[in-house]
């Protein structure tokens, strides 16, 4: 059994307890922060508490994070298993393009994505996405090359390994190899990744949402700090940028301590 | 140098990639219905920013350059661009990203020193708080809580305050590789002949650690560089500042579909010069690097 190290406890306890936290404050008991916030109302939406709108913002960002990092993790996982299987020029190529697609900044690119995912949106043809929708796929085409880059690099490592070189001389194929002998290794690496994209997606969704070029219905913690803008120009109107911010930076804490710890963690001998 | 032409070869081929892409994409959106969304742009709109496009003629995806290089305006009167403008705008946020970049570097050296002085002390703990709190704060935080300082009361230079801002993170990060490499400088047989022959810390860093460590960042600044002039997006709009970063999201946001072919390719090909720029100054400065590619 593979021992998880404390700092991946660590920073998933703290992923979990804002989710929960999230979770039960801004959406089965709501009430208790409209009526306990001590940081009062918002100045430039004045039926709702600070609180209320921070954590109704970090449920939304939690959740576009996780779809989206998931999502990224998991189209990166079949293109480098793909690349590995069939080699050659193929495997070539799909690196180059997806270092191409590494190369481009993560905000311009879903900035231009979520221009053509609205206007599809507004005539009628978006397949049935929503905003949320829309931003976690434009999330996830953005984000699908590092993680690919990374499980490919990792695939061949593991590919040199005595047991599958045995494996493969028995007459294993490919889907098997990957399949009996690899994903158990893969699989810690696939969670770290995971881990690691959740911060990143957050964090290009709030730039986004900042810009008001998302339409996120309820408000990401991205978007309050985008209309929220205004406050600061007041006096005191930091209580309305703190919180939100201070919950982001918990939330990309959490991520990065898992994804580091879980990516450096003891190998199995 | 094969591998330096090879390796600048494959970044030139992004930039056709990007233009045809987006021109593509662009040209392809449903810029108009029937229905009173404020998002949506009216009819008059839309059909001039399919000319500007060159939608149905023959060579169309060539027509937004064709009207940059005649000195024509691309997009609407008020929001549209030329490319002197173009030009102007770019150089207002790549001047703003050589200054974030040379304060990276500023607090990359002294991140670095003080997370090596800091691991033997209380104060380790900083060594990962540091990082963690930069990570976790998007370019536009510290912006929104300086933006009053600089906007409404105009006591700070807006495109100093916009290079400080959006070098945080990239100097933190920058930081954190050159403290793991400084770590293990330190750790040489080297630094302990020269220190033990009477040289003070400062010049045995100086003179023969820091030149050891520092070719370590270049991997790091080609990605760096991009980020920092990716993230003058969110800084230019928190403090006005009328260039690069601003014009693309004004652009997204009022759908000048011809104004974002050309800024993306434009951007792209940026990326480009930044990625030469750094394999040259690597090639320059690492002989490492010389004798790998003779």
């Amino acid at each position: 059994m593979r021992r998880i190290p404390a700092r991946a406890w660590v920073g998933l306890a703290l992923l979990g307890g804002l989710g929960a936290l999230s979770f039960l404050a801004g959406r089965v008991f709501p009430e208790v922060l409209a009526d306990t916030c001590p940081l009062g109302r918002d100045p430039s939406r004045p039926d709702r508490t600070v609180c209320e709108l921070a954590f109704g913002g970090l449920w939304v960002s939690l959740a576009i994070g996780l779809a989206a990092g998931a999502l990224s993790t998991g189209l990166g996982l079949g293109v480098a298993a793909v690349a590995r299987l069939v080699g050659g020029v193929l495997e070539r190529w799909v690196m180059r393009l997806s270092d191409a697609f590494f190369a481009l900044p993560d905000v311009l690119v879903v900035m231009v994505l979520q221009l053509a995912g609205q206007s599809l949106s507004d005539a009628g043809s978006s397949a049935g996405l929503g905003p949320f929708g829309l931003m976690v796929v434009s999330l996830a085409l953005v984000g699908w090359a590092g993680p690919a880059r990374m499980f490919r690099n990792r695939l061949d490592t593991l590919e040199g390994q005595e047991f599958v070189a045995a494996s493969r001389a028995l007459g294993g194929t490919g889907p098997h190899l990957l399949r009996v002998h690899l994903w158990p290794s893969l699989r810690p690496f696939v969670l770290a990744v995971f881990l690691s994209r959740l911060p990143a997606a957050i964090l290009a969704e709030s730039t986004v949402s900042f810009f008001g070029i998302a339409r996120m219905e309820p408000m990401s913690l991205g978007r309050y700090l985008g209309t929220s803008y205004a406050a600061l120009i007041y006096e005191g109107g930091t209580r309305v940028v703190i919180p939100a911010w201070a919950l982001l930076v918990l939330l990309v804490l959490g991520a990065s301590l898992a994804s580091q710890a879980l990516a450096s963690g003891p190998r199995r001998a | 140098m094969r591998q330096l032409l090879l390796r600048v070869g494959r970044q030139l081929v992004l930039v056709p990639i990007v233009a045809v892409a987006s021109y593509f994409l662009m040209a392809s959106l449903p810029l108009t219905t029937e229905d009173d969304n404020k998002r949506q742009v009216s009819p008059e709109l839309a059909a001039s920013y399919r000319r500007d496009l060159g939608v149905g003629e023959p060579l169309g995806f060539l027509r937004p350059w064709q009207k940059l290089f005649r000195g024509e305006r691309l997009g609407t009167s008020a929001q549209g661009v030329t490319g002197d403008e173009l030009l102007l705008k770019l150089s207002g946020s790549v001047g703003v990203g050589l200054v974030a970049l040379v304060l990276a570097l500023v607090w990359a050296l002294a991140f670095a020193l003080f997370k090596n002085r800091w691991r033997r002390g209380r104060l380790a703990v900083m060594g990962d708080a540091v990082p963690a709190v930069a990570f976790g704060t998007p370019v536009f935080i510290p912006a929104l809580l300086l933006a009053p300082a600089v906007v409404e009361r105009g006591n700070l230079l807006p495109e100093l305050t916009a290079a400080f801002v959006i070098s945080l993170w990239p100097g933190i990060f920058l930081g954190t590789l050159l403290g793991d490499a400084l770590e293990t400088e330190l750790a040489r047989d080297y630094v302990r002949t020269a220190a033990s022959k009477g040289l003070p810390p400062g010049v045995v860093l100086r003179r023969h650690v820091l030149p050891n460590v520092l070719p370590a960042l270049l991997d790091a600044i080609g990605p760096v560089a991009t980020a920092l002039l990716a993230g003058s997006f969110a800084a230019e709009r928190v403090f006005g500042l009328p260039y690069f970063g601003q014009l693309y999201v004004l652009a997204v946001l009022q759908k000048q579909v011809a104004v974002v072919v050309v800024a993306t390719t434009v951007f792209a090909s940026v990326l480009v010069v930044v990625g030469l720029t750094v394999e040259v100054v690597r090639l320059l400065v690492d002989p490492r690097a010389r004798e790998a590619r003779a």
